[in-house]
């Protein structure tokens, strides 16, 4: 369950940049995590759930944003995403160029945990 | 009143992982020392691996071995004389770089030329985790099946090289060891295999003569 460390990870960043900027609450955090990561949207998710329980973030909206594969073919230039065929499990997308049938590609995106942005309530300063 | 505000975080976990990773790198590369992150699943033959280099190479080596809740794997090398440092993941499936970073102070750095660090027995959860070692072995085992490299892409394609360990039993369990073979490389197809048995040491020799080329090309002076 190695979601339990990322969703750790994620939620100790946002809870730090929350603190920085005197947040009383987080409203929505945007994830992107990628198609090629060993990570599970629903499980760490659940996760999320469980390591954010009584901190400030605990009622925000998580949405996650699944990152497609992209890959660059070092022999026909191919760059752009990639869709495995129905005879590969999906991850084997990155072992064959849509193109060229090349089998070592560069992988450019789809390994992605990002905190992509959140979204802050904080005391107005005017009122 | 509360206002509302929307903030860039673009804070990357893998990214932050992979810096740790390199500062561990760093820290074996000035300490002279090269290191392997041994990755297999569970039964594959890491433990049973790291006793049969241990007895053959000529090097100083030591082990941190990431064992997830408990220390059979460290008491294994330690019945070898050498230093071993035990990584209890307790929740874990995967060792990263920042538990390698608290496990390398209790390493005995200056005296060894050699620091195997053996992951946890999984071929899935460790594949996004990079610990700064100096090279990534995966090792299978033709007992789990000969479609087992096909059914884990990822982790042979950020492998520096793969074992594929028990070649003796391979017709006991209908697998085809080649087969192995061939689907590692279509997925990595510049990395090193090597065909071996712990228990008949072949292959070993050829192990240990892979690991001194890459201490010489990777380990930077």
């Amino acid at each position: 369950m190695h979601e339990l460390a990322m969703a750790t990870s994620i939620v100790e960043s946002i809870l730090n940049v929350a603190n920085k900027n005197e947040a009383i609450s987080v409203t929505e955090v945007i994830l992107e995590v990628g198609e090629l990561t060993m990570l599970n949207p629903e499980q760490l998710r659940f996760m999320m759930d469980v390591t954010r329980k009584d901190t400030i973030m605990q009622d925000a909206e998580i949405i996650i944003n699944m990152i497609p594969i992209e890959v660059e073919c070092p022999k026909c230039k191919y760059k752009g995403v990639t869709e495995p065929d129905e005879h590969m499990d999906h991850l084997m997308a990155i072992a064959i160029c849509p193109e060229c049938g090349q089998t070592n590609l560069n992988i450019l995106k789809g390994q992605e945990c990002n905190v992509k942005t959140i979204k802050i309530e904080r005391e107005d300063e005017n009122a | 009143m509360h206002n509302v505000a929307s903030i860039e975080v673009e804070q990357d976990m893998i990214i932050a992982n992979d810096e740790l990773a390199y500062e561990n790198r760093k820290k074996l590369d000035e300490n002279g020392v090269f290191s392997v992150d041994l990755v297999g699943a569970v039964g594959s033959g890491k433990t049973s691996l790291l006793e049969k280099l241990i007895d053959e190479m000529d090097e100083d080596i030591a082990v941190i071995a990431g064992d997830i809740l408990s220390k059979f794997d460290a008491k294994r090398i330690e019945d070898k004389n050498i230093p071993v440092k035990g990584l209890n993941t307790g929740k874990e499936c995967h060792l990263d770089a920042h538990l390698v970073e608290h496990a390398l102070p209790d390493v005995p750095l200056e005296d060894i030329s050699y620091l195997f660090i053996e992951n946890v027995g999984n071929l899935i959860c460790p594949t996004d985790f990079k610990l700064g070692a100096h090279v990534r072995t995966v090792i299978i085992s033709v007992t789990e099946g000969d479609d087992t490299a096909e059914k884990h892409p990822m982790i042979f394609k950020g492998a520096d090289m793969a074992i594929v360990n028990k070649v003796d039993l391979a017709e006991a369990v209908n697998a085809d060891a080649d087969k192995m073979v061939n689907d590692i490389h279509r997925i990595n197809p510049d990395i090193p295999i090597i065909k071996c048995s712990l228990k008949t040491g072949e292959g070993v020799s050829e192990i240990i003569e892979l690991y001194k080329e890459f201490k010489e090309s990777r380990l930077k002076k």
